[in-house]
């Protein structure tokens, strides 16, 4: 952790000297914002991009630089840019009505700030519902020093969930319906079905239950419809990226999608997870890896073989998926695999189970495991692995196997569910599926200390009126949320609907509590489960006035929404906070 | 005992029961008998008095300096290691499918904290050697070290074989913290 | 400056209202039923239809439902409401507003409403109004969506006027209640803006309402079959 000071400090202080010298190094940059045609193979549109492209291009920063972008507005609206993910001064963070007041049409704004950071990011306008018409980017952030991972290319995987209605016209059909996005509802059949199975008693009390609450087990991914794209490209149309057998290649996975989750696996590889939102962490090789709206996964992998693989990025609810390739030749397709079966939401989801989900005193199915060192051990449900002769007793009276871990269960005792989550993830090949459990920062970025406070957010919402909100307010009736400058503030949320929601906080990190102490992930992004309460940790260190929300668009947009003040702050760093003329 | 000399029965105990519970994996590079790594195909312990010469190896987060090795048949070499990363890393002489059947047992330890991401807790590795009822030595092709940390481990190359140096600690492998031994006349 | 400036432009354009922050005006279109009624020697068109607009908090709604018989054509029934509905719970609304009948044959009615609208337990989509005036009356309308499929869509209905005093000139008698049940199967041809649709709709006028019915010469129970489209825009 002194390490991590030490890093800060020392980039901070060359960042001065550069400033100060004149010498830094400096990039400069444009981007222009442009009505475009959406072209999915199933449906063309119009839609909003940069330099004329949706996506638009991928921006290559140099940490320890100062950069200055220049943004025209070609459009006959507002737009605004905002740096998901980037730590720069409030004033550069590109939300309306909070950072500046936008750019006007035909306006070109200029950014500058310097780059403190590095990994893989991404743009999107804040404005409106450009976001979801196409209005997105990539960032790539190279590192002064030698990252910790080798490969021999990478390719930016940025997913994207287009659809043929206009985001105004999505907002507005489910005001009028709430339901009118969701064609995957519990039919008729689906009731003789469940019948058959469980009996007509079980059936219709289990209908009646979900009748009673007036919501669908089948609503998991709030809107349907969408035609998922990698890199602007739908399935057919399959965006494939070459290379040559051996090569380990990084993939910088971006899910600028509007509302949609995928489940990503590359059939016939292993992938090594070595950084998420853009902090790198201890690379964990999984077989499957769920990536949340707005969050950023890197992950290494390394075909042998000479031949095709899919890279098949599947919605959370099934509804939807996009295929491309790592092919060795252009024209090769890796195969498409079948969706797999829906998912249900349980009354788990529903809260029903919440007390359950305390992760300070989780019960786990077969007890808790005591360490030798004293810590509770989480996430590891030995009970539920298949145990072979010969099994050895660990000091901790637990049992354990020849260590086949890439055949044990594990996502079935993931802690970032409600216990009996109909959303649960498990990977295709049956092998390990990716948990907020098994991610471990590789550099802390602050000491770990206490809390200076907790703040409870519960995240609510209405979902017949398509209303979203925190706390039961929603935004536009909702005061600001103010932090003191260097508090360390514990965010407790509480979801008490039953969508998950990606919880995007602007300008300071997201340290997400795993329960491993320093070793927490360091995020911009944490995604909330339905049933189930998540805390995380700001360190308060950056003034001025921030946007913090569920990076869902309709989400978003409905409610649940808050501005950020924070307060304060050492002498010529405090920022010139509107909000004091306010007072 | 010292800190040392538990590691190394730890390790060399998680080794062997890698040996004993996963035959099939090891087939190709073991004789599978009690003495894990001892085998001629990978080379043998060295003895300090023919040794060649030295080779400095510093492990970084997550590679090695040197990254690959150019060794003659039959050659004694010693090599003092560094970690100069901010993580615990292993430098360890093996077949590429050694090294793959030893990283879920380095999996293991990590899960079950043995292995924290920047220290050994030897604790839990006293609680785990005691538990383990068999088979405890040191295992000289291998040496695990935490930051800031150095080791040394003569070696004596064989005549033919495939070998690698690797870390095995969990993701290190996969994320490109190994390299050739080149073997020549 | 720099800052100076941003955080000025960031206060006015707070001022102004941020497109986040603003309260957002939504809109709709929407009719139930736009159908062609023929029963036992009757035929009529008819629709029962809402438009909107407004916020989470506030919403004005127009709604229309009418049957025009072609026999002689004329309106039978022509309703028009102007309706404020404010949200009192999780699911309901509560409804103020007017009403005003203007048929063809007999005399013109207006009415103020007092009512609820919302969606009750097991997703029954329920309308309880009080029309206030010299001839006061309730109503009660419930609707089910079933689904068949995702696509294919079963409807049943069921709407009770009750007039709550006796107002001949409209053949409505005290707590003689018109009953109208219906059901409709229909397909979601384009998205759910357009859905065709299947029926039969049965209106059966109970007490001296009944009476007064047929003292018109009219049937007070009638079967109709219907075939119409669902709209929502």
């Amino acid at each position: 952790m002194t390490i991590g000071l030490l890093r800060r400090a020392f980039l901070l202080g060359a960042g001065l000297a550069a400033a100060l010298s004149g010498a830094a190094t400096a990039g400069e940059y444009s981007l222009t914002v442009d009505p475009v045609t959406v072209d999915t193979g199933a449906f063309t549109r119009s839609g909003i991009g940069y330099n004329g492209a949706t996506p638009g291009p991928v921006l290559r920063f140099r940490e320890g630089e100062d950069v200055t972008i220049r943004v025209t507005n070609n459009l006959s609206e507002p737009t605004s840019i905002h740096w998901h993910g980037l730590i720069l001064p409030f004033e550069q963070d590109g939300v309306p009505g909070i950072s500046y007041e936008g750019i006007a049409p035909g306006e070109t704004f200029t950014y500058r700030f310097p780059i403190v950071q590095s990994g893989t990011y991404w743009f999107h306008s804040h404005t409106g519902f450009q976001e979801p018409d196409g209005a997105y980017g990539a960032i790539v952030i190279e590192p002064t020093k030698r990252e910790p991972f080798r490969y021999d290319r990478e390719y930016v995987v940025q997913l994207t969930d287009a659809h043929p209605h206009s985001g105004n016209r999505i907002m507005r059909n489910l005001k009028m319906m709430p339901d009118y996005y969701n064609r995957k509802q519990r039919t008729l059949f689906d009731f003789l079905r469940d019948t058959r199975e469980q009996g007509f008693d079980a059936a219709l009390s289990d209908r009646s239950a979900w009748g009673d609450m007036r919501m669908m087990p089948t609503d998991i991914e709030d809107l349907q419809g969408f035609t998922p794209l990698m890199n602007g490209k739908s399935s057919a149309q399959n965006w494939t990226g070459l290379f040559t057998p051996g090569e380990r290649i990084r993939l910088r996975f971006i899910n600028s999608s509007a509302m949609t989750y995928f489940d990503i696996r590359i059939p016939g590889l292993k992938m090594t997870v070595v950084q998420a939102d853009g902090n790198n962490v201890l690379p964990v090789p999984v077989d499957e890896f769920r990536i949340a709206v707005a969050e950023t996964y890197d992950i290494l992998v390394q075909p042998k073989e000479d031949t095709p693989f899919a890279i098949f990025a599947e919605s959370m609810g099934r509804t939807s998926s996009v295929r491309g390739t790592l092919a060795t030749a252009e024209g090769q397709k890796g195969d498409i695999p079948d969706l797999r079966k829906p998912p249900l939401l349980t009354m788990a989801d529903m809260g029903m189970a919440h007390e359950g989900m305390d992760h300070g005193a989780m019960s786990m199915a077969g007890g808790t495991h005591t360490m030798p060192d004293g810590s509770a051990m989480k996430g590891m449900d030995h009970s539920k692995m298949a145990m072979p002769v010969g099994a050895h007793t660990m000091p901790d009276g637990s049992t354990m196997k020849g260590m086949d871990h890439s055949t044990m269960d594990m996502g079935t005792s993931d802690p970032f569910y409600a216990p009996g989550s109909g959303l649960m993830p498990t990977a295709a090949n049956g092998g390990k599926f990716l948990s907020y459990n098994d991610l471990r920062t590789q550099k802390p970025l602050y000491p770990h200390r206490e809390a200076t406070r907790e703040i409870e957010l519960r995240l609510t919402g209405n979902m017949e009126r398509y209303m979203w909100s925190i706390n039961g307010i929603k935004y536009a009736d909702a005061e600001p949320i103010r932090l003191q400058y260097g508090e360390r503030v514990r965010f407790k949320f509480v979801n008490e609907t039953m969508m998950t929601h990606p919880m995007h906080l602007h300008g300071m990190w997201s340290i997400l509590d795993t329960g491993k102490g320093k070793w927490n992930p360091v995020k911009h992004v944490v995604s909330v489960a339905p049933g189930t309460t998540l805390f995380m940790e700001t360190e308060v260190d950056a003034p001025g006035q921030w946007a913090f929300h569920c990076h869902l668009s309709y989400h978003a947009d409905s409610g649940m929404f808050r501005k950020v003040i924070v307060e304060g702050g050492p002498e010529g760093k405090a920022a010139a906070l509107p909000v004091k003329t306010e007072g | 005992m010292s800190s040392s000399s538990i590691l190394g029965a730890v390790l060399g105990a998680s080794l062997s029961f890698a040996l004993l519970s996963s035959g099939p994996a090891l087939a190709a590079g073991s004789h599978g008998g009690g003495h894990g790594m001892h085998d001629m195909k990978i080379g043998k312990p060295g003895d300090p008095a023919k040794v060649s010469r030295t080779i400095e190896i510093t492990m970084y987060d997550n590679y090695y300096e040197p990254e690959s090795l150019d060794i003659k048949e039959g050659e004694t070499i010693r090599f003092v290691v560094r970690n100069a990363g901010e993580f615990v890393h292993e430098f360890n002489i093996a077949t590429a499918a050694m090294h793959e059947a030893h990283r879920p047992e380095m999996m293991m330890m990590m899960e079950h904290g043995v292995l924290e991401p920047d220290r050994i807790n030897l604790e839990a590795a006293k609680a785990m050697q005691a538990s383990m009822g068999h088979g405890m030595h040191n295992e000289a092709n291998s040496v695990l070290l935490e930051p800031g940390k150095s080791g040394e481990i003569v070696w004596t190359f064989p005549k033919h074989a495939d070998l690698e140096f690797a870390c095995n600690v969990p993701g290190h492998y996969e994320t490109g913290m190994h390299g050739k031994v080149k073997l020549s006349h | 400056m720099f800052t100076r400036y941003a955080a000025l432009s960031a206060f006015s354009a707070f001022l102004l209202a941020s497109p986040v922050s603003a309260e957002q005006l939504f809109w709709g279109i929407q009719a139930e039923q736009l159908e062609w009624r023929s029963g036992e020697g009757s035929e009529a068109f008819a629709w029962d239809a809402d438009a909107f607009v407004g916020t989470d908090e506030l919403k004005v709604v127009w709604r229309s439902e009418a049957e025009y018989a072609t026999g002689p054509s004329s309106f039978e029934t022509l309703e028009n409401q102007l309706r404020l509905q404010v949200p009192v719970s999780t699911f309901f609304d509560a409804v103020a507003g007017v009403r005003y009948d203007s048929p063809d044959e007999g005399p013109h009615r207006t009415y103020g409403v007092l009512g609820l609208h919302g969606l009750a337990k097991q997703w029954f989509e329920v309308d309880a109004d009080l029309y206030l005036s010299e001839y006061p009356s309730a109503r009660f309308e419930v609707e089910y969506e079933g689904l068949i499929t995702n696509r294919v869509i079963f409807t049943p209905s069921i709407e009770l006027d009750i007039p709550l005093v006796d107002d001949e000139a409209t053949s409505r008698a005290a707590f003689g209640p018109k009953l109208e049940v219906g059901g409709r199967l229909s397909y979601d041809l384009l998205d759910r803006a357009i859905a065709p649709y299947v029926g039969v709709h049965w209106e059966r006028t109970f007490g001296k309402s009944g009476r007064l019915v047929r003292a018109e010469g009219e049937d007070d129970d009638v079967v109709s079959l219907v075939v119409g489209f669902r709209l929502m825009f």
